[in-house]
């Protein structure tokens, strides 16, 4: 291997590594609007179950995730270049085929944390109790 | 197959034959309406799948079994398995979301306190002063207004569940639940808990007897009041027995020596339509043969069988509890 292939996959690996953290932040925001949604409404209802306050919490919460989720998705789509080449599998094992199926792959995780905060915020949206 | 149509048909028409005194076909309050409507959608809603998916499957493979374009094999996949289900189920939640709200709210009308033993029921009325009336084994509810239900339960989890008024709650040691019926029409429901609970949960019923509001009210006033002394020389002996035995240190029976809190509140025995928690009637022999056998009747249960009562005394004990009126 000589040492200009090296730099090239050092090169590649670390511009990857950036996609590789990014497919991450999608399924995360899910995660934390998930927790911080049953822990404040296990905390309100267990202190005075004033719902009203958190209700408006949780909507604005997962008005910023949803908008978070999506400007990800966006970012993945682009970076998937699906409409461009129509390449939907990226499986010819080149850098910019391991670049696009990362896209893909981040893209997917987008569309399921997205329809996860919305299921996870209606119950507290359309149920105005604690009861 | 034609068997099996048979029986399917069987099947579908067995409820018919009750009385659906606790059927979830029969819904009797607005609650068990909505969730009987709410339950019809999602099985009419599932038919539509199974038949839509099903005939996609025998359309692909049997009728049709070409390859399919790229595009149109693509658009089923993202239209038939991302977009469709989502906005279904997205729907079916918004749909079904809110109706869960009404049961649990405490509503305007008179708020109960139930609370599970093993294996009865201790029913509390909760009057506008606060003060509370106390009653077991028996619901009554006034029609046509919503009565919130404050579940608890002593020692180990129950649930308590009327099918045709409405939904299940747990009722959990030391946690309140609540649950709120609104009756439709007048009638006597069942109720059964439905969590297991020991030897005897299959054993642990109620009568829910739904009222018109002025009827509620005159017999929420004759609960409120102590209980009627005993009227026949019969009954007169029955408490003596009743006394002698030590009843009244598990019972109380208001406005006698009788004070025990372990045990079902006796002060109207006899006006309720069941015994020992549902499972048996409120005629003098049932009272004679529960009270000596009720560990046979319900086994571990905390009061013991009065075997060793003559006849005679067990017939004076259910004269008198019986005119607990």
């Amino acid at each position: 291997m000589t040492e200009i292939t090296e730099n090239e996959d050092a090169h590649e690996f670390r511009s990857e590594a950036v996609s590789l953290w990014r497919i991450t932040f999608a399924p995360l925001i899910w995660a934390v609007h998930f927790a911080a949604c049953y822990g404040a409404t296990a905390l309100v209802c267990a202190k005075d179950g004033a719902v009203d306050g958190l209700r408006l919490g949780i909507g604005i919460g997962t008005g910023v995730a949803l908008v978070a989720i999506v400007w990800l998705g966006w970012q993945a789509w682009q970076q998937w270049d699906l409409v461009r080449d129509r390449d939907w599998e990226n499986d010819q094992g080149t850098g910019e085929d391991r670049h696009q199926f990362l896209g893909h792959a981040a893209f997917l995780l987008a569309v399921i944390s997205f329809i996860g905060v919305s299921y996870v915020a209606l119950p507290a949206l359309l149920i105005g109790t604690c009861r | 197959m034609l068997r099996t149509l048979v029986a399917l048909a069987g099947v579908l028409l067995l409820p018919a034959c009750g009385e659906g005194r606790q059927s979830v076909l029969n819904p009797s309050g607005r609650d068990a309406l909505l969730l009987y409507d709410l339950a019809l959608v999602m099985f009419v809603g599932a038919l539509v799948l199974w038949l839509l998916v099903g005939g996609l499957f025998v359309y692909v493979t049997r009728i049709n079994p070409r390859e399919m374009s790229r595009g149109l094999a693509e658009g089923l996949i993202v239209g038939g398995g991302v977009l469709f289900p989502v906005v279904l189920l997205g729907g079916l939640l918004v749909y079904s979301l809110p109706l869960m709200q009404a049961p649990r709210e405490a509503g305007e009308g008179m708020r109960v306190h139930i609370t599970a033993e093993q294996w009865w029921w201790r029913v509390e009325y909760e009057l506008p002063d606060g003060s509370r009336v106390t009653s077991a084994n028996e619901l009554r509810l006034p029609v046509g207004q919503r009565t919130g239900l404050v579940l608890n339960a002593h020692r180990v989890i129950h649930a308590f569940w009327v099918p045709a008024l409405g939904g299940k709650a747990d009722m959990i040691p030391g946690r309140e639940t609540y649950l709120s019926f609104l009756p439709e029409s007048a009638g006597t429901y069942r109720g059964q808990c439905a969590e297991f609970c020991g030897a005897s949960h299959a054993l642990m019923a109620f009568e829910t007897v739904v009222m018109e509001p002025e009827d509620f009210e005159a017999w929420l006033a004759a609960e409120a009041r102590d209980a009627t002394p005993p009227q026949t020389q019969e009954a007169t002996r029955g408490a003596q027995v009743f006394a002698r035995e030590g009843c009244g240190s598990c019972h109380t029976v208001r406005g006698t020596q009788a004070v025990g809190q372990v045990g079902p509140d006796l002060t109207h025995m006899g006006s309720r339509v069941s015994l020992g928690a549902g499972i048996l009637g409120v005629t003098p022999p049932d009272f004679a043969n529960w009270i000596a056998h009720t560990e046979t009747l319900k086994p571990e249960v905390a009061m013991p069988s009065y075997d060793h009562l003559s006849p005679d005394d067990l017939t004076a004990l259910a004269a008198y509890l019986g005119g607990l009126q």
